[in-house]
């Protein structure tokens, strides 16, 4: 029987190729994965590992910073060789336009020459002196500064102090340095410009023969339990455990795109071996006539799967060391904060894990045909034709498909009505996946229906090819809709995606619009203090004596982000719930509706407050403000003069300006610019800008998005391509039949597109129906009014492109039709 | 090249041959071949096992091609078409009937039948259409997809469709092989009255003496020659003269 079997293999290998090329992209895929994770992870080890060996002891604080005085204490102590203090603080560098670089403060670090320098510089040297600089290579290259250059760097009382530029690092993988970009300056100038006050590590080195250990007891015993005291190579296992948490999500994101890859694959190998098995009908019932036994038939197609599988799951492996390392240069391009040198690694892990997986989802999807095959009656061998499969749809089919589609429906139905929040976001997506497992139960009921729907046009233009094209698109529907839910998965997942991303972009857009009508947004950096950082209280002062602006709100708030002050009206704009604006006056607040809920309060009581100048206040309620307002989070708002009584003249924490009508954009821009010379580190932003920075962001999601799904729906058209080829294989002599009937090549050509345009047609047509419903369903679980958007143009262009893809896949398949003998063909059995 | 062919023949090969494989290994299926088919006439091709008569008949079709030789439907030289006016003309002028698979298991047998013309583009005309029908004894079954119809009543849609678009010459290929002898009988008179009532010309490959008696002439082929032939076969003449050709 195993020869057999291994002879069957051989002989339909073109047969089974695209199945082995559906298994060892998902294998591919999930390998990947590892190996791109794997690789960081001994990359991020091999860093830690290589400086640490540089370091013996590592004091680091366990709240507050280490005084000046510890490091004396520690320089002081027997068996220390060296000691350094590490400083890291922001220090705004300015661009050369003299503006604050970076909407985050510049950090500012402390790098220093010596044995304990774990710096490493891509030019020049370390600072040798207060007036020299460091920067790293990705800030320098940005805002264009080389070695040599002078720059100019904030202090702690914001004066500008000048550097020369004297060296370029390399922050490695520190992923707050890479995000704020660093400078590094020598000590002493490192805590004067950041005005640190003491170090958040300090670095010790061993005298000769004192080892580590030796030297961590002996700095215990000195310092006691205040500080964590770690051996250099304790401190490099706590980093990259650090470093392996951040990257256990990148696994988890991944694996997830991985396994919708493997279930199309699975898909696709159900229907492959379901289709081998039928065709071999008479091969089977001939093996039954000679006395197999139905195990050693439903075994021998499990064996083959199993071949199969394995050969594909090496594949996979090889395709994910090649992915892996795709990923790791599309990293290292985008400048990912990550070791991308290392070379790639294949643990035996992803090895086992690979050919686990590749090997269990094929076998397993095998299994279902394999029963099949068993069901052959040995008398089938005598039968001279192939009979058609007709298929009924089963009493159990429709009972199960129905429990789905409304289990489902009603999981969605609890999660929009009932939970909110993430809980009910993650309910509306198992409720779209159980809804989702109804559709493949029932689809091959739909199939014909949705196949005359989808084959309408073809049929009327394309003439006799287009009429039995459709008809052969709706011949097996259970084969049909098994190969069209394979794109129908990805579809679904793509229109959701192109749904939510829509709407949310959508939905900030048009709040921008509504709520802030204005035309610049100011805003301090981020990075110089704890808590919200605040514009100096001039600003809007400043900008409203400019001829050109013509409005100015400020955006003031305490720190703990509960009692905001009422900005310009003119500006602010809230949904009025009950009350009024204008009886908001002193002694007064408007309270957000979500507060007045949580108190209990209603317009006219009175409500305590807690501020920092006037202690605890009793104000009364004058108005109670939406959802939607300027302030949405706000729970209170106060007039502006209380708010000085209850916090002071403290600075806001934005500033909205409304340029005077007939101001040009240039003109009003260079104004305020000008206007804001004296304060670089306040941040000007266009509202143009805001709607860039979010179409940006939200082009880059989905672009990830829809790379990762890439690979499924890639799949899912080879699954096509499978199926079109094995029923062109089987439909021989109908192909020949036509041809001597009169049909040209390219019209066969044309027929067998057309059937795979059907197909990928009616795939996409359930995948976008699906995901937008689903898309809708999960944006009624967001609390917040979102807007419904269905991005017609996109959803369109996946039809288009689903069509077009399964006229693609059909090219091959149809060729080899084509170019068949009729002779030959008709001859064939 | 012009050929003094008979202005009267439908069908006409001069010189035809094929051979498969190179070499040593060369079959030479047809070794020179010269036969004329007459315009309405009812021709059977005999022949023992593996004496080219499928051959043969592919070739007269067009469905395959020679190695060398011409042969002429009407007034067109095939050997010299391109594929794709292979394909127009075997549209046009030609009818098939074969052994078995005759007909698409997705379309009724009035969509079988109409096929030909459809795939050409043309209007059935409704008084053939009835005609032939009425002729093949189908007409409660039209609707019927070819899973609901016997063996014979298959290969008579089949006659049927060949029929439809009244082509120059209809080649049949083992019509009867699959059916059991009462069929069989069936859609030989069906295909005898549609050359004597329709003026239709055909040309069948057969290996059985009754089905050959059907026709009006019978050639003979022994290792790719035409060696033989009978006018106004029976079944006894014809058989005699193959247990000659065998001996």
């Amino acid at each position: 029987m195993l020869r057999t079997t291994l002879a069957g293999l051989v002989a339909h290998r073109l047969r089974l190729l695209l199945t082995s090329l559906a298994i060892t992209l998902g294998v591919g895929f999930i390998a990947g994965t590892f190996v791109l994770t794997d690789t960081i992870e001994q990359g991020f080890r091999q860093l830690f590992t290589a400086d640490a060996a540089k370091v013996a002891v590592a004091v680091t604080p366990k709240d507050e910073l280490i005084p000046a005085k510890v490091l004396d204490e520690l320089t002081a102590l027997p068996g220390v060789s060296g000691a350094q203090g590490l400083v890291r603080g922001t220090a705004p560098l300015l661009d050369k336009s003299g503006r604050a670089a970076g909407s985050t403060a510049t950090s500012g670090i402390s790098v220093a020459a010596g044995p304990l320098d774990r710096t490493s510089y891509v030019a020049g040297t370390a600072p040798g002196g207060p007036g020299e600089a460091v920067l790293d290579e990705n800030t320098a290259r940005t805002r264009q500064f080389a070695v040599g250059d002078t720059i100019t760097v904030l202090d702690l009382a914001e004066k500008r102090r000048q550097f020369t530029l004297v060296g370029l690092i390399d922050v490695g993988v520190d992923q707050n340095l890479a995000y704020t970009g660093a400078v590094g300056f020598d000590t002493a100038t490192a805590l004067e410009m950041t005005g640190a006050k003491g170090y958040r590590e300090i670095d010790l080195a061993a005298s000769a023969g004192v080892s580590p250990e030796t030297l961590k007891k002996t700095v215990s015993e000195a310092l006691g339990q205040t500080y964590t005291i770690k051996t250099g190579e304790e401190l490099a296992r706590k980093l990259a455990l650090d470093s392996n948490v951040e990257l256990d999500y990148l696994v988890l994101v991944l694996l997830l795109f991985g396994c919708v890859a493997m279930f199309v694959a699975a898909l696709v190998i159900y229907n492959t071996f379901n289709i081998l098995v039928a065709q071999r009908t008479r091969e089977m019932a001939l093996l039954r006539c000679i006395g197999a036994t139905r195990g050693q038939v439903f075994r021998s197609i499990l064996l083959e799967s199993a071949v199969v599988g394995l050969v594909s799951s090496v594949l996979g492996l090889l395709v994910g060391l090649g992915l892996g390392a795709l990923g790791l240069a599309a990293l290292g391009r985008f400048d990912a904060p990550v070791p991308t040198g290392a070379s790639v690694a294949l643990t035996p892990r992803t090895i086992v894990l690979g050919l686990v997986v590749g090997l269990l989802v094929t076998v397993v999807a095998a299994v279902l045909p394999a029963r099949g095959a068993t069901r052959v009656a040995p008398i089938a061998a005598l039968r001279s034709q192939v009979e058609e499969q007709t298929f009924r749809a089963g009493l159990a089919r429709s009972i199960g498909a129905g429990l789905l589609l409304a289990g489902g429906l009603a999981l969605t139905a609890v999660a929009i009505w009932v939970l909110d929040g993430n809980t009910g976001l993650l309910v509306a997506m198992g409720g779209g996946a159980v809804f989702f497992l109804g559709v493949i139960v029932i689809g091959p009921v739909l199939m014909s229906p949705l196949g005359a729907f989808a084959g309408w046009v073809p049929r009327k233009v394309f003439g006799v090819p287009g009429r039995l094209a459709v008809d052969n698109s709706r011949r097996n529907p259970k084969r049909a809709a098994t190969t069209t839910v394979a794109l129908t998965i990805g579809v679904t997942l793509m229109t959701l995606i192109s749904v939510i991303t829509a709407s949310t972009r959508e939905t900030v857009v048009s709040s921008l619009d509504e709520q802030f009508p204005v035309d610049f947004m100011i805003t301090a950096q981020y990075g110089r203090e704890d808590g919200m950082p605040l514009v100096p209280a001039e600003v809007p002062a400043t900008l409203r004596a400019l001829p050109e602006v013509g409005l100015v709100a400020e955006m003031r708030q305490d720190d703990t982000g509960e009692i905001a002050s009422l900005p310009d009206r003119a500006v602010f704009r809230p949904e009025v719930v009950s009350g009024s604006l204008a009886a908001l006056t002193t002694g007064t607040v408007a309270l957000s509706e979500t507060q007045a809920k949580n108190l209990g309060a209603k317009v006219g009581d009175d409500v305590p407050l807690t501020t920092t100048k006037a202690g605890k206040v009793e104000v009364k309620v004058a108005a109670l403000l939406g959802q939607d307002s300027l302030n949405g989070t706000m729970p209170y708002t106060v007039p502006a003069a209380d708010f000085d009584k209850y916090f002071g003249a403290i600075g806001p924490v934005r500033v909205y300006v409304k340029v005077k009508d007939g101001t040009a954009a240039d003109v009003s821009r260079r104004a305020v610019e000008a206007a804001l010379t004296a304060y670089p580190t306040a941040q000007l932003v266009s509202a143009a800008d805001v709607r860039g920075e979010f179409d940006d962001a939200f082009d880059m999601m989905f672009t990830i998005f829809a790379a990762l799904l890439g690979l499924a729906i890639l799949i899912s058209l080879l699954g096509i391509a499978n199926t079109l080829s094995l029923s062109v294989h089987e439909r021989t002599r109908e192909s020949a039949l036509l041809r001597a009937l009169g049909l040209t090549r390219p019209q066969l050509r044309g027929m067998l597109s057309i059937e795979a345009l059907v197909l990928g047609l009616v795939g996409a047509l359930v995948g976008v129906v699906i995901g937008v419903a689903f898309g809708w369903a999960a944006l009624q679980t967001i609390p917040n009014d979102t807007v419904f958007v269905v991005p017609v143009g996109q959803v369109l262009l996946y039809l288009v492109l689903s069509a077009l893809a399964g006229v693609l896949a059909a090219v091959l398949p149809a060729r080899r039709a084509a170019n068949a003998s009729i002779v030959g063909s008709l001859a064939a059995s | 090249m012009t050929m003094t062919t008979d202005v009267r023949a439908a069908v006409v090969a001069r010189g035809l041959s094929k051979t498969y494989g190179q070499g040593d290994a060369a079959v030479h299926a047809l070794r020179g071949i010269d036969v004329s088919f007459a315009t309405g006439a009812f021709t059977a091709i005999m022949g023992p096992s593996g004496s080219g008569k499928s051959t043969l008949m592919h070739c007269l079709a067009g469905l395959d091609t020679v190695s060398s030789g011409h042969v002429h439907i009407g007034d067109a030289d095939i050997t010299t078409l391109s594929d794709k006016q292979l394909t127009l003309l075997r549209r046009e002028r030609i009818g098939f009937v074969f052994q078995a698979f005759n007909l698409l298991p997705t379309l009724t047998a009035e969509q079988n039948i109409r096929l030909p013309l459809e795939i050409a583009g043309r209007q059935a005309d409704q008084v053939l259409m009835d005609r032939v029908v009425e002729t093949v004894g189908l007409r409660d079954r039209l609707s019927h997809k070819p899973s609901q119809l016997s063996g014979g009543q298959q290969q008579r849609v089949a006659v049927a469709r060949a029929l439809i678009s009244k082509p120059q010459v209809i080649f049949a290929d083992e019509p009867t092989g699959n059916l059991d002898s009462r069929s069989g009988a069936e859609v030989l008179a069906f295909l005898r009255r549609s050359v004597r009532e329709l003026g239709q010309t055909i040309v069948m490959v057969t290996h059985d003496p009754v089905a050959a008696s059907y026709a009006d002439r019978v050639v003979f082929l022994r290792d790719g020659l035409l060696v033989s032939e009978v006018t106004q076969p029976t079944p006894q003449s014809v058989h005699d003269m193959l247990l000659k050709l065998e001996a």
